[in-house]
């Protein structure tokens, strides 16, 4: 019957492992949307380990532990088996290292099957040797530790590439020694100096070198397995409340004295304060859960690469994001039924050692489990401790197995009659708190990834959104005329954005794997990444299959690129911008501001660009405040004619032109939001160009157009719409009156040149449009220099006025 | 299509997992009846005591239960009004197919056949416990054990 049991579970094990490692071979096909790439098979190889040497673990168990517990093995090899994949999938080189250590440890478990009842009998004579010799070795990573990766807590012993860590076994040697030393001295009283003083002082110095080592993870687990073995040894429950007082006063003044624990606090309390530097760890963590979602992103699919150290320290978040809530909420039963079937061997055993020995274990198990998942869901503080049989690591996975293998053997009883018990209490507590424990890691695995994950996710420091850039095309940004402006190059996998006209950069903008995104890639960055504009059930279903938008859509701006080559060029090396406007429709038809930069060279140059005085990132023509001076004279002469207007009118009149207000395009832009008085007031490029085109088009300012169309896969072309609406500001005739004094002799549009000077600063602008009589499209004009240069203001004016008139 | 079908797979392997645990937890619950129904098979020899205390007439009594406690609480399955014998003074118990009696750490002790008994010790018919003055005589049933034929389990 248990035969039975434990074999038809290890097959569904196996089932389980052999689906996972078939979407891993399949899964670069699913990442690049091709059937034409390189499949992995790698990780069949550790599969193969697995499933050979589980066989013979399960042939042993049977011959030499006929009444074990059916339960615990098929458990343990489900859980080993699915985080030596997840390493494979990670990392193929620590895939092969894990994979070799599996295969030591069920070794060594068969080895150690063969003479299980005299190793029980062994562990409890030599207790002390065993644990004098294990804080000794782990003293000597005082003197001699190093660590594998080169940086962080130096916690190894190391040689010949073989990497040792003492602190991992430490623990079952402690369980080991607090279960033959209370299980031989019956009836003492707590507070009686027999049970505290071996047991305190031993346990207090393996405190107290790990606190000298900085292993506070494994630190945190020696408390709690000594104040369980204390707690099911008395039975009194001030033993938890003190035990709880001891790590909570620990927590708060090591907050104030050591570095790492303030460190690790901060992060807890608050990650989204620091999230790229002290918190990211648990910020990328909290990504991946959120990113996993509901059935996950499938294995192989997801990037839990971003999540620092995922093979070991991080394993659940990187299990989260590809196998979703599903698969945690599956893990956490396992890791639930392999503590309740170790408290139920605990119960049956036939003597207080291997009962103390199987709680120990499983508080051991236990604590550590919930300690590294919660540190992953920020439930709890983060410690770099391993997550039993699943994370990486040869001395976990040792130490997990070893755990197995004495689990397996107390279960072992043939005789019907476990050992009495004096109160069964404490038991039924420690079961109940461990249940706990893992019930709250489950729901605030669900907190993350339902309730948050949506917030979670759109944060801009997710670098899932850029990888998906990497795979999925992004929409192209097209000139009026369908002339590409910022298209997609390259293959799936390697796509790459290229700025074909880079003088446009500070307008378009650019989107980056560091620098995230900035002008009209950012404002209709939902259009271009396929958001927006698909059908829903079409972005819904590709988040199922790819965990990724679909491909985006292709948007046509305002701009004309014929044009706005001809004003790069006038602008050439001065600082400034240019606006030309369609009067009527309020299309944008060229924008320039200068200096600009190159997007193609972000990576390259984005720090400094960041930093230099005379600001390209920002684009003038929109995001530019200047004093306006003298240059509102034609729009007051519309108005007030020859009057000159109380500042309460022109108040009024400037609020009525939107000077005061944002302006409703979709770009990043600005408006003074400091100066509410006339002198004072600052306007942007933008805001003068849409107020000066009301004397070109009837008086009426127009709503501004910049995106003006976006390529659907359904409908083609489709028009969208404006975030403003076009206001009436004067009659027609006052706006005639006033653009007709401002004519430019000889030439069929008006003109006007103004300055302001603020702090020696002088900003030269020009206001120019088509009369009212002119039959083709109406155009305003703003040309803004941030020089006394009336001349070039001129000649910018003329020349392209004359282009955009003669088209 | 590569997406559909791995979603398919990724489905089937949220069923391995489920299946597993399901699986698991199913023959839990199997066993679990299967060893209620064991325990609710098991027949307990019926015991027999005759109680004597002091010059009062004996009287006899029978039970079925696995546990039997004495002592002067009126919740014990034998109260007795001696002021020798403790609140809870001795217990009866049957396990490993024997009856077993146990001191609990009473003020006066238990003596079986008139030694003092310090740890749990197995009793047979005729034997003679003492609390305190009160005096029991042990007589068990005949009928021994029966429990249901069970089908023999193939080993695999």
């Amino acid at each position: 019957m248990h035969d039975k049991t434990q074999s038809l579970l290890l097959r569904w094990a196996a089932f389980f492992l052999f689906i996972q490692s078939t979407i891993l071979t399949l899964s670069p096909a699913v990442r690049e949307r091709t059937w034409d790439v390189d499949y992995r098979f790698a990780h069949w190889a550790g599969l193969l380990v697995w499933a050979v040497l589980m066989t013979a673990a399960h042939r042993a168990t049977i011959k030499y532990l006929p009444e074990r517990d059916p339960y615990l093995l098929p458990s343990a090899a489900l859980l080993s088996g699915w985080g030596m994949l997840t390493i494979w999938r990670l990392d193929e080189e620590f895939g092969i290292r894990q994979s070799i250590w599996l295969g030591v440890c069920i070794i060594i478990f068969i080895l150690a099957l063969y003479a299980q009842q005299k190793i029980i009998l062994f562990l409890r004579r030599y207790k002390y040797i065993l644990l004098s010799g294990g804080l000794l070795i782990t003293a000597l990573t005082l003197l001699f530790g190093t660590n594998p990766l080169g940086i962080g807590p130096r916690l190894w012993l190391g040689c010949c590439g073989v990497y040792f860590q003492p602190s991992e076994p430490l623990k079952l040697l402690l369980v080991i020694y607090l279960s033959a030393y209370l299980a031989d001295h019956v009836n003492i009283h707590l507070s009686s100096l027999p049970l505290l003083v071996p047991t305190l002082v031993v346990t207090g110095l393996a405190l107290l070198l790990l606190l000298v080592q900085h292993d506070l993870g494994t630190a945190s687990i020696f408390v709690s397995i000594f104040t369980i073995a204390i707690f099911l040894y008395t039975g009194k429950r001030r033993v938890l409340l003190s035990a709880a007082l001891f790590l909570i006063s620990t927590l708060i003044i090591g907050y104030f004295w050591v570095a790492i624990i303030h460190i690790r606090v901060d992060g807890w309390i608050n990650p989204w304060a620091d999230p790229s530097g002290k918190s990211y760890q648990i910020v990328q963590s909290l990504l991946a859960v959120a990113n996993g979602g509901i059935i996950g992103r499938g294995i192989g699919i997801g990037s839990p690469l971003l999540v620092p150290v995922a093979i070991s320290d991080f394993i659940f978040a990187a299990i989260a994001e590809e196998a979703g809530l599903i698969g945690t909420l599956g893990l956490l039963t396992l890791i639930w039924l392999i503590l309740a079937r170790g408290l139920t061997a605990s119960l049956r055993a036939p003597d207080r050692f291997r009962r103390n020995l199987a709680a120990g274990i499983v508080t051991y198990l236990g604590s550590q489990s919930i300690l590294i998942i919660g540190g992953n869901l920020r439930l709890l503080p983060l410690t770099g401790v391993t997550l039993p049989f699943v994370s990486y690591g040869g001395s976990s996975l040792l130490t997990s197995f070893a755990a197995l293998f004495l689990l397996l053997s107390i279960s072992n009883v043939e005789d019907n009659e476990p050992a009495p018990i004096e109160n069964s209490t404490p038991y039924a507590l420690l079961a109940g708190i461990l249940s706990t424990g893992l019930m709250a890691l489950a729901l605030t695995s669900a907190w993350w990834a339902i309730v948050r994950a949506p917030d979670l996710l759109n944060r801009t420091d997710n670098p899932r959104r850029s990888i998906i850039d990497r795979y999925v095309p992004r929409g192209e940004l097209l000139d009026r005329n369908n002339q590409p402006i910022n298209i997609t190059e390259g293959e799936s996998g390697n796509y790459e954005r290229a700025y074909l006209y880079p003088d446009l950069a500070s307008v378009t903008g650019y989107t980056h794997i560091v620098y995230g995104q900035a002008g009209a890639e950012a404002a209709l960055d939902d259009y271009l990444r396929g958001l927006q504009g698909n059908p829903p059930s079409l972005v819904w279903l590709d988040h199922l299959l790819y965990g990724t938008p679909p491909p985006g859509l292709d948007v046509r701006l305002s701009l004309s690129l014929a044009l706005q080559s001809k004003a790069d060029q006038l602008l050439g090396g001065h600082t400034g911008a240019i606006i030309l406007i369609n009067a009527e429709t309020g299309e944008i038809l060229v924008m320039a501001s200068h200096p600009t930069y190159d997007p193609n060279r972000l990576s390259e140059e984005g720090a400094a660009l960041a930093q230099n005085q005379s600001a390209p990132l920002m684009n003038r023509a929109t995001q530019g405040l200047y004093p306006i001076g003298t240059t509102m004279l034609p729009l007051i002469r519309a108005k007030f004619g020859e009057s000159q207007p109380t500042d309460a009118e022109l108040n009024l009149y400037y609020q009525k032109l939107g000077l005061f207000q944002e302006p409703a395009l979709n770009l990043p832009v600005a408006y003074d939001t400091t100066n509410k008085t006339v002198e004072k007031l600052k306007v942007s490029p933008l805001q003068l160009a849409l107020a000066a085109a009301l004397l070109s088009h009837d008086g009426i300012i127009p709503a501004p157009r910049f995106a003006t169309a976006v390529n659907t896969p359904e409908q083609g072309w489709v028009v969208l719409s404006t975030k403003g609406k076009p206001i009436e500001i004067l009659p027609p005739e006052m706006a005639n009156t006033a653009a007709q004094s401002f004519i430019k002799p000889g030439k069929s549009y008006w003109n006007h040149v103004g300055q302001a000077s603020l702090e020696d600063n002088i900003t030269t602008w020009l206001l120019a449009g088509t009369l009212p009589d002119w039959k083709g499209a109406p155009l305003g004009l703003v040309v803004t220099l941030e020089e006394n240069n009336t001349f070039l203001a001129n000649y910018i004016g003329d020349t392209l006025l004359n282009a955009a008139l003669n088209q | 299509m590569s997406g559909a079908i791995i979603l398919a797979m990724r489905l089937l392997l949220a069923f391995a997992l489920y299946g597993f645990l399901g699986w698991a937890l199913w023959t839990l619950w199997r066993d679990i009846q299967k060893q209620g129904a064991a325990l609710a098979n098991r027949r307990i020899p019926g015991i027999h005591l005759t109680i004597r205390h002091g010059q009062n007439t004996p009287f006899q009594k029978k039970f079925n239960q696995p546990e039997i406690t004495l002592g002067r609480d009126p919740g014990c399955d034998i109260p007795l009004t001696d002021d020798t014998v403790s609140t809870r003074h001795a217990q009866l118990t049957y396990h490993h197919n024997q009856w077993w009696l146990e001191d609990l750490s009473s003020t006066n002790g238990t003596l079986l056949n008139q030694i003092t008994i310090t740890m749990p010790t197995v009793l047979t018919a005729g034997d003679e416990i003492q609390c305190g003055d009160t005096r029991l005589i042990i007589n068990l049933s005949t009928n021994t054990l029966v429990s249901p034929t069970q089908r023999l389990e193939k080993r695999t």
